[in-house]
């Protein structure tokens, strides 16, 4: 048995290696981060944001940075990519695949590459987003990201055709660890979609990725912004989304937990300018020995903002979900209207649930409601559909798929919407066949 | 052609029982009302008529058509052409009404060895059977019986039958929470439907559903077996007296 001191040595020791964005100001981050990682190291379960989600797995893992050098077709990219005909970055076991990427063509105004393509020096844009200070992930990732996509739009500039990265594990080299920090600026009254998609070619795929995206929205901003994590069930995904919002923007985070051995998110988002709006929405389908832990933080730092979030999950098997969703209600931000519900079936016995919503409200002013329910598949509603002529092992599928895809109804894509339908068809727990 | 048989059927629910020796015969074609105050047994009839989990049989047989209905999940009797229509029709948020009519036809067809209906083919049967009960297609777009109306569940069950076209339906206090416009739309629906070779067995508390749909028979349970049974003028008697007169009659009366 290892101790996490173990995989936190092996981590820094990695540090040495990391070569992207290789500046002064950059070097200065990463050496800070490393300093903050030395401290404190990897999140234990007294820290009450990891009380429910144990490392002790992830640490008696030994990564490896090194992959074995892998060539996907693009026939392979098409087949794993959620939508087709949109921009494309590809990014294969840690590596930017430029020539599976769609990247020409993009509109004046309109920046998209990979972070490792970067000629500009943007250490300024670096951990704006992420607080450093707590143990977690932001530390680690400072200090190792290694690759990731950089997008930014200029004022007034819609972007009307879909952005998809694709982070994919080829399942070639076993264990692998992957760093990847995203930074996502618009300007004022820009508007842009963007799918982060994580998927493994390989069922049997290993390792791990650790995900920083950070997201600026000025003035007026629009940001559709999907999450896919369809990796497969024996890896690690440890991710942060974090959002600034000025006035007036508005960020739609749609958050999809489908694969990993322990999958970890955490969603954050400032509103930090009036009339600024978050939608947040999340489904997480687990099963077997799957963990998923799901962690928002929604501050409302200013008057008359809002935001409306729902999360829900499946769970059969042996799985465990965690679901910690906390709006914060600042003393100024007085005619806030927030909105948080989860909602859980769990499909057998062995499964869990934690799961906590929390307001902490310091105006006197504002229109908050919040809950969390968890339930079991409806017999009514199953005898009437048997009653209809469907096998119970059909009803039992077509309760639980209503279920889930109910939170596909808050998305604003209609093909996004489908597409994800469909991954989500094909990922139902065995539970809701039997 | 004999329909249903049910023959000396007992049946408890949690250990108590319900229904306390019930005979019944239906033949091909012919309406039965079973009628009843609260209490008397009829939804539990109707739930293990359907198959539904939670009442156990200790005694008698149900055949339809010929074969034991008792062995067989709710699914397989829906697909041999049993119906229920539901006193209570659930709502069912993010399933689709057109989803469900597509799902359960093509369960009864393919238990009928037939293929499944092709999209406009569907679609156009679909739209005739609406007309019978006038709903309008956006309901077909609508989660099922999400936000409907009392009297738009209770059409939207009759659809589902017109649709699926049973040999043997049951109609469990269809006429329950309707207002007199609806009462006459379903019952038309349902008047509609009956044909020589298909049976209905209408469960109400009420006598008024049987001024719309007449039966040919009238059976009165109470207290778990019938104790009378007549034409359609036993529910005007009823009407007349109420149910306290049944109380007083003597065991083994009637059926």
């Amino acid at each position: 048995m290892k101790q996490l001191a173990e995989i936190h040595t092996a981590f820094i020791e990695r540090a040495d290696d990391v070569s992207l964005l290789n500046t002064p100001a950059v070097n200065a981050l990463r050496q800070k981060a490393k300093a903050q990682f030395e401290r404190h190291g990897l999140p234990g379960k007294k820290q009450e944001d990891w009380k429910y989600t144990s490392l002790w797995q992830l640490g008696q893992e030994q990564f490896v940075y090194q992959a074995v050098e892998t060539t996907l077709d693009a026939e392979t990219i098409d087949r794993l990519a959620l939508v087709t005909g949109s921009y494309r970055l590809v990014i294969v076991d840690g590596v930017f695949q430029p020539e599976l990427s769609r990247l020409a063509d993009l509109p004046q105004g309109v920046k998209l590459q990979a972070m490792s393509q970067l000629d500009a020096d943007i250490a300024d844009q670096l951990n704006q987003q992420i607080d450093l200070e707590k143990p977690g992930f932001n530390a680690l990732n400072t200090m190792l990201f290694s690759e990731g996509l950089y997008l930014h739009i200029a004022n007034d500039i819609q972007l009307s055709q879909t952005i998809e990265l694709v982070v994919v594990n080829s399942g070639k080299t076993a264990n692998l660890a992957v760093h990847l920090r995203h930074l996502v600026r618009l300007e004022n009254g820009a508007k842009a979609t963007l799918i982060e998609h994580y998927v493994a070619v390989d069922d049997a795929a290993t390792g791990l990725n650790d995900i920083v995206t950070e997201v600026a929205l000025a003035q007026d901003a629009q940001l559709e912004h999907y999450k896919l994590q369809q990796e497969s069930v024996t890896s690690y995904h440890v991710a942060t989304m974090a959002a600034h919002q000025a006035e007036g923007s508005h960020w739609h985070n749609a958050n999809i937990s489908l694969g990993g051995k322990l999958a970890r998110n955490d969603v954050h988002s400032r509103l930090e300018g009036e009339a600024a709006h978050l939608t947040m929405s999340g489904l997480y389908l687990v099963a077997g020995d799957q963990h998923v832990d799901n962690h928002t933080r929604i501050d409302h730092s200013v008057a008359n903002t809002s935001s409306d979030e729902v999360y829900k999950g499946v769970m059969d098997e042996k799985s465990h979900a965690v679901f910690n969703g906390k709006v914060f209600v600042h003393k100024d931000a007085q005619k806030t209207d927030a909105n948080q519900s989860n909602h859980n079936l769990l499909l057998s016995r062995g499964c869990e649930i934690d799961t906590k919503p929390e307001m902490e409200i310091y105006a006197d002013d504002v229109k908050c409601g919040h809950g969390s329910t968890v339930g079991q598949i409806d017999m009514d509603q199953l005898f009437f559909l048997r009653a209809r002529g469907l096998d119970e092992v059909s009803a039992r599928s077509l309760l639980t798929f209503a279920f889930a895809v109910d939170v596909l109804e808050r998305l604003p894509s209609d093909e996004i919407k489908q597409a994800l339908s469909t991954v989500i068809e094909q990922r139902l727990p065995r539970g809701a066949k039997v | 052609m004999k329909m249903l048989e049910i023959k000396n059927l007992h049946a408890t629910i949690d250990g108590k029982e319900i229904l306390k020796g019930i005979d019944l015969t239906v033949n091909a074609g012919e309406v039965h009302a079973i009628m009843g105050p609260n209490g008397a047994g009829k939804s539990t009839l109707s739930n293990v008529l359907a198959g539904r989990d939670g009442y156990e049989i200790t005694q008698g047989e149900i055949l339809y058509k010929g074969e034991n209905l008792i062995d067989l999940e709710p699914e397989e009797r829906a697909q041999r052409g049993v119906f229920l229509a539901f006193q209570y029709p659930v709502e069912i948020p993010g399933v689709s009404n057109i989803y469900l009519l597509k799902a359960a036809l093509n369960a009864v067809r393919k238990y009928q060895g037939l293929d499944e209906l092709d999209a406009i083919d569907f679609l156009t049967l679909v739209r005739s059977k609406m007309e019978l009960v006038k709903m309008d297609e956006q309901f077909l777009h609508r989660s099922v019986n999400e936000g409907f109306s009392g009297g738009e569940k209770k059409r939207n069950e009759i659809l589902q039958m017109a649709l699926l076209e049973p040999a043997l339906a049951i109609l469990d206090e269809t006429d329950s929470g309707l207002d007199i416009d609806a009462l006459r739309i379903v019952s038309e629906g349902v008047n509609a439907l009956r044909d020589t070779d298909r049976s209905m067995i209408m469960i109400t508390h009420y006598q008024r559903l049987l001024d719309y749909i007449v039966p040919d028979y009238v059976h009165v349970l109470s207290n778990g077996r019938i104790v009378k049974s007549g034409d359609k003028d036993l529910a005007k008697e009823l009407e007349r007296s109420g149910y306290s007169w049944i109380h007083d009659a003597p065991e083994g009366v009637g059926a």
